[in-house]
């Protein structure tokens, strides 16, 4: 992974002391509440409803194991014993003091982490697809891209108050769209073109909050040397057009839905061709640079299904669901990637104890070179696990709650900290999740359900994206009650869509029964193998309300 | 004299800035860029320069000589409003202004490392903010990994 020099080291340093300073000022009353409040905000923290929330970048999910511990750590003296992993790939901490942030982002940068734009109007972390450099059908490592995106968009002078928050994804695949891109501000497709050079097909206008959008191609090829002039053409558009009169219509999908895709197409060119060629255009040497900080580890060379896999597959039940479920197809022969899931019933989704995260760094340095990834799905991932050694690791992985075999089932599912923590929130979302999670406990039950993705947020924010959810569950508030709007049919893939909202909201108590019915009538109206999100494509809505608003007899 | 920060000094301001349409403009105002576009060819006194106010943007400027402007402002309603980062670095690499650009308004000295990046020259704060402690904060980052209006060339061609 990427390794700081010198500079970078500098640079976090640097921002740690400024942070210091302005802490300083904000407690003695020299910096009113509301100055402060961008500048806190710039360094990922919050002011919660209990308590202020600090959010820790993860640039593009990368974790080497000595900052999981470092992180653990910090948990453990500046709050209590936990965190949040969230769906962007960042590590959040619920109950730390602001007299001891400066302290703790001082911690971060001895490990080479920080809390940069993690927060704000301004570019934030940019996220990438968890399997990157390790799966064999992409078109090239997306990482080095992400960390040059990363450095480009680190104290840009010119966009650190724009409109809105401003979010980049980058996929590399045409098999998945694991980062969500479709709706993240800009989403970057790596592509190769019909010459073979590298470049990126760039969509822009996504987005979820009160108005979620699909974004949309504003250009099928960029290539990559031009990249950045291209990002800073969109944003100094965005910047200067963007709405700043209504913080719910700020967002850079207004704009493009407003002036409408050619339009908008139109003056990002014409600000492209000031900037296209100039300083900012990224050489090869660079390119070279950051490729080199992602070469492959020192992988053994191996075969593929060693006995010892195909023995355990055979003879136990147990690890054959978690190796189908939660282990992944890798590049090389004799290798797997293994999802940690971080869902196990009783526990928050993306929770993980201070305890769990030593585990987790353990077995990072035990199976897979001492990294981790964390994913949009809120788990973490071990890249490049040996296949004699998954049984191994699924021991220890159960150890530790890592080893629920639901990945990408009803109950892996993607959660906001919602009315809890969050002072934004309608209403709370953790106990929904533990009500599905109590309810829908029959694995076969959920194996025989298949891939589902339910999603919960707590209020409009959509934290937990629940409009791209094939359930998506919101939050709202009716006279002070908390209630429960129900979507079906969202999608964050390449196949990406806005769900539909089944009717009126429910109460807290009926959710998981609302939730039976649909999966009933899916189990009724599917073709063989047909996935929830295909059946509900092809019946339409209809049904599913039918089942979910019919009166009792 | 009302004081400002200028290429990191505390100075006199020498300049009036007219905000009142109704005034009458002297060699020492700087009017407003709407005022100014509507009224070039009837005004009777050389201005100072203009400012540019928060959804003006700069390509009114096309085909202007901006460089008969000792100054040009550009005024900021909200600090969190940040369309004036954008202006400053147009006039400076657009349209090749090479006198003093000057930040109005409601920004605080936490901008003012982004604020002189893209090119701003002289600050005229709040009445009050302490200026002494505000010229602390010119420079919180020695380096930069984004080229900028002092040097285009991004760190990877510097590193």
């Amino acid at each position: 992974m990427y390794q700081y020099d010198a500079i970078d080291q500098q640079l976090v340093s640097e921002r740690v002391a400024q942070f210091r300073d302005q802490t300083r000022r904000y407690l003695n009353k020299e910096l009113s509440e509301q100055e402060f409040l961008p500048l806190r905000l710039q360094n990922g923290l919050y002011v919660q409803r209990y308590a202020p929330m600090l959010r820790i970048a993860i640039p593009y999910g990368m974790l080497s194991s000595t900052q999981l511990r470092k992180l653990a750590d910090i948990s453990c003296r500046y709050d209590r014993s936990y965190g949040h992993f969230s769906t962007r790939q960042n590590l959040q901490l619920n109950w730390p003091k602001i007299e001891d942030v400066p302290d703790i982002l001082a911690e971060l940068a001895d490990v080479e982490m920080h809390a940069v734009q993690t927060s704000g109007n301004c570019i934030r972390n940019t996220t990438t697809d968890q399997y990157a450099g390790v799966i064999s059908d992409e078109v090239v490592d997306p990482r080095p891209y992400c960390e040059l995106i990363r450095q480009w968009s680190t104290f840009h002078p010119e966009f650190a108050f724009l409109p809105r928050k401003f979010k980049i994804a980058v996929n590399a695949t045409d098999s998945a769209d694991r980062a969500a891109t479709q709706v993240h501000d800009i989403g970057l497709h790596i592509k190769k073109n019909e010459a073979g050079d590298i470049g990126f097909k760039v969509i822009v206008g996504g987005g979820l909050g009160r108005t979620p959008m699909v974004g949309v191609t504003i250009s099928d090829f960029i290539p990559r040397a031009d990249l950045l002039t291209y990002l800073d053409a969109i944003i100094r558009v965005y910047n200067q057009h963007g709405r700043r009169d209504n913080k719910y219509k700020a967002r850079i999908k207004i704009l493009v839905k407003a002036l409408g895709i050619e339009e908008f197409r139109y003056r990002v060119d014409a600000e492209w061709a000031h900037l296209r060629g100039k300083e900012s255009t990224v050489p090869m040497s660079e390119f070279e640079r950051l490729q080199s900080f992602f070469s492959e580890p020192d992988y053994a060379s191996l075969e593929n299904n060693p006995d010892s896999l195909t023995a355990k597959l055979s003879e136990s039940v147990g690890f054959a669901r978690w190796y189908e479920r939660n282990t992944f197809e890798h590049k090389k022969p004799g290798y797997r990637i293994v999802t940690l899931t971080l869902k196990k019933a009783g526990q928050a989704p993306g929770d993980a104890t201070a305890e769990q995260m030593q585990k987790a760094a353990d077995l990072a340095d035990r199976f897979s070179f001492s990294e981790l990834r964390v994913s949009h799905e809120q788990n973490l991932v071990l890249a490049d696990v040996r296949q004699d050694q998954l049984v191994d690791l699924w021991e220890a992985a159960k150890e530790s709650g890592f080893a629920t075999p639901t990945l990408g089932l009803l109950t892996d599912m993607i959660c906001c900290p919602g009315g809890d923590f969050c002072a934004l929130a309608n209403a709370k979302s953790i106990p929904i999740a533990a009500q599905i999670q109590e309810t829908f406990n029959d694995l076969d039950y959920l194996y025989d359900l298949g891939n589902i993705d339910l999603n919960i947020s707590g209020c409009m924010n959509a934290c937990g994206h629940h409009h791209v959810g094939n359930i998506g569950i919101l939050g709202v508030d009716k006279k002070g009650e908390e209630f429960y709007q129900i979507s079906i049919g969202g999608a964050s893939g390449h196949d990406a869509s806005i769900g539909k909202i089944l009717g009126p909201s429910f109460a807290q108590e009926d959710i998981s029964s609302v939730i039976q019915k649909l999966m009933n009538v899916y189990v009724e109206y599917r073709y063989e193998d047909e996935r929830f999100i295909d059946t509900y494509r092809r019946v339409g809505i209809t049904p599913f309300k039918e089942a979910a608003y019919a009166k009792a007899n | 004299m009302p004081k400002l920060i200028k290429n990191g000094e505390i100075v006199n301001d020498t300049y009036v800035w007219s905000q009142d349409p109704e005034e009458t403009p002297t060699t020492n105002s700087i009017i407003a860029a709407q005022k100014w576009l509507a009224d070039k060819d009837t005004l009777e006194t050389k201005v100072a320069g203009i400012w540019i106010e928060a959804g003006d943007g700069v390509d009114f400027l096309e085909g202007i000589d901006v460089n008969q402007f000792d100054m040009i402002g550009v005024h900021f309603p909200a600090f969190a409003d940040g369309r004036g980062f954008s202006y400053a670095r147009l006039l400076r690499e657009r349209h090749g202004f090479k006198g003093d650009i000057r930040a109005l308004g409601q920004f605080i000295p936490d901008q003012l490392g982004y604020l002189l990046r893209v090119g701003f020259s002289s600050f005229q704060f709040n009445e009050n903010v302490d200026l002494e402690k505000a010229l602390l904060l010119h420079k919180p980052f020695s380096v930069a990994y984004q080229g900028d209006v002092a040097d285009p060339r991004p760190l990877f061609l510097r590193r």
